[in-house]
């Protein structure tokens, strides 16, 4: 108990350096609570840019459908697969497409672009269609209208209620087709990809125009659980997994997000690394000058029968007591930026990376681990990092401590 | 009369090759329990590390000490601490108090350190303190106590592991002669009252004068070893 309550007065026998060391600990810790938070939130803003804008969590296509979205590829059984996901309790809700590449024509312009036909009802519960309208209004189910992005309506010169024509090739006949729409809506999800190249009009209308009676080309699926689009074992994707048929989570769908998700992990890590050798250096700093002010009392303490193991266990209570304080604070701090920027969001500007574009502000997340697990290293690596003024403290002669006196 | 300490030919040297000091050279010397004993001798006379040597503070190059009939010069350095914990009492000259613990914790320290129950240290504290006239100002820290008082409380912390001597490096050094004079009547008392054995080194005239032994050191050897009536 001595132990303890000499460790913490010898603590504030030099009050700003303490404060400083403890500053320098708690900025580290904020740091990486806050820069934790932040990759989990641009992790999030990815993943949802990739599974909430339009892909889903996971999909079920033909196998090969996706490599150049062959119109022929279709589904020859989706009844058989809706019926699975309608049974499925971890599925929330799921959307059947059509999609077919084709020319988009205006009065004045003609570009090319892939043609969703979707069901307006089930394709609000799955992608962010509905939402991204920014002009006139989201598909009805009425036989003729369009939805195009913003910059294809730009470009094709057209405004709300143009006509537009589409040109492509019936599936099994590979016959040209051409069926003209009007422009009930202008989305825009943001990716230049998405809103130059896209268009939407109903799923009946689609098929009927590609001659496919009830087949699809794919059926985007949202989970309850975000999570189990991770799952490669999940049941839902692999009892579907059969002959032509392919069903994948998101990271499959799109590995280069995944590979962008790893990287930001070890980014977090690396920053974790080099913050945490900043403050142990500190940490260590701060000891052996603590320790140098008082080798004359170690020479003491030593020479009245205190053992190595006693002066060693001191000077780790000491860090032990300055670390705790310093995480203490650090949580108090931590935890309100991160629930401020969590509220408010870090400006980041307006950029998209790997097709998913982040604009305006970045959300931190706030997760309890980071208050729990990452003060736990903190005091830890405190700790280990007194390990070795800690180990010279112990080593001390008392002859050559006590020099001036005894 | 037990003997305490005895060393025999005690030989320390200090540096190497042409800047070798001999500090102390075959020093032999027989201390009995209760003697006050004064070491002294000019600056560099080897009086400290005589000290150090009796105190297991220094390993000698030949020669032993023998303390208490342990040779101390055998022993690991665990056993040491222990042993120095628990047979003899230190009073250095700069008083050397913990700042941050008052008067009564830096006595209690040692009793913690010999694993002494609450009850037996707080009564053994409050003991020392009145043995050293230092009743009531037992919670006040280091700083808030002259320098008289500060090595009184050393004084009081050498004796409250109840070790079997005392050995103090000039310990008035830094008191003025008045209270310097003081301390040694403490010291003395306690030696008489006690039977305790101290043993310290000085060049004050007026501190040898209440020795009952004196020794005299010069370059590393004694030149005189002579027991007086005070």
């Amino acid at each position: 108990m001595l132990s303890l309550s000499l460790a913490w007065r010898n603590l504030f026998r030099n009050t700003r350096r303490t404060m400083l060391t403890c500053m320098l600990i708690t900025s580290s810790l904020v740091v990486i609570i806050l820069v934790d938070g932040i990759v989990i939130g641009m992790v999030n803003v990815m993943v949802g840019g990739i599974t909430q804008t339009l892909e889903g969590e996971a999909q079920v296509n033909r196998r090969g459908f996706r490599e150049n979205f062959e119109s022929e590829l279709v589904l020859d059984d989706p009844e058989e697969i809706t019926r699975s996901l309608k049974r499925d309790e971890k599925v929330r809700s799921y959307a059947p497409r059509v999609i077919v590449g084709g020319m988009i024509a205006s009065s004045y312009n003609t570009t090319g672009g892939l043609v969703y036909g979707v069901d307006y009802q089930s394709e609000q519960q799955v992608s962010k269609l509905k939402q991204a309208v920014i002009a006139g209004q989201y598909l009805s189910g009425e036989k003729r209208e369009i939805l195009i992005g913003r910059q294809m309506a730009a470009l094709l010169e057209v405004d709300l209620g143009d006509r537009i024509i589409i040109t492509t090739a019936q599936v099994g006949t590979s016959d040209i087709t051409q069926e003209l729409f009007r422009v009930r809506g202008v989305f825009e999800f943001g990716p230049e990809e998405l809103d130059e190249n896209l268009a939407f009009i109903n799923l009946a209308a689609a098929q009927s125009m590609l001659d496919m009676d009830s087949q699809l080309h794919q059926i985007a699926i949202q989970f309850h659980d975000a999570q189990d689009a991770k799952n490669k074992a999940l049941p839902t994707l692999v009892n579907l997994n059969k002959g032509d048929v392919e069903a994948l989570g998101w990271l499959d769908l799109q590995p280069s997000i995944g590979g962008m998700i790893e990287m930001s992990n070890y980014a977090s890590t690396i920053v974790g690394v080099v913050l945490f050798v900043l403050t142990s250096l500190g940490v260590i700093n701060s000891m052996f000058m603590s320790i140098y002010e008082r080798i004359y009392e170690f020479g003491v303490a030593k020479a009245i029968g205190t053992r190595p193991w006693q002066i060693l266990s001191l000077v780790l209570i000491e860090a032990f007591l300055l670390a705790l304080i310093a995480c203490a604070v650090g949580i108090v701090i931590g935890f309100l930026l991160s629930s401020y920027f969590q509220t408010h969001g870090v400006p980041i500007g307006r950029m998209e990376v790997s097709g998913v574009l982040l604009d305006g502000n970045m959300y931190t997340q706030v997760r309890a681990y980071q208050f729990v697990a990452f003060p736990a290293y903190v005091m830890m690596l405190t700790v280990a990092a007194a390990i070795y003024p800690a180990i010279f403290a112990s080593r001390i002669t008392p002859s050559q401590a006590l020099q001036r006196a005894l | 009369m037990t003997t305490v300490i005895e060393t025999r030919e005690l030989v320390r040297k200090f540096g190497s090759g042409e800047t070798q000091v001999t500090a102390l050279n075959e020093v032999s010397i027989t201390i009995r329990k209760g003697e006050f004993t004064a070491i002294t001798g000019p600056s560099g006379s080897g009086k400290t590390t005589l000290l150090q040597l009796i105190g297991g503070l220094d390993e000698p190059d030949a020669g032993d000490v023998f303390l208490s009939g342990s040779n101390i010069a055998k022993m690991s350095g665990s056993e040491l601490s222990d042993f120095r914990r628990d047979h003899i009492g230190f009073i250095f000259q700069s008083y050397n108090l913990i700042p941050v613990l008052s008067a009564e914790e830096n006595i209690e320290y040692i009793m913690l350190l010999q694993g002494i129950s609450a009850k037996i240290r707080q009564s053994r504290v409050r003991e020392m303190l009145a043995l050293v006239g230092l009743e009531g100002m037992g919670d006040r820290r280091p700083a808030n106590l002259s320098g008289g008082q500060q090595q009184r409380v050393a004084v009081a912390r050498a004796m409250a592991s109840k070790p079997d001597i005392i050995l103090a490096d000039e310990p008035t050094a830094n008191l003025d002669s008045k209270t310097g004079i003081a301390l040694l009547d403490v010291m003395r008392q306690l030696n008489q009252q006690m039977d305790m054995t101290f043993v310290f080194s000085t060049h004050d005239h007026k501190i040898m004068d209440r020795a009952d032994r004196l020794v005299h050191l010069e370059d590393g050897v004694i030149h005189l070893d002579e027991s007086r009536s005070v």
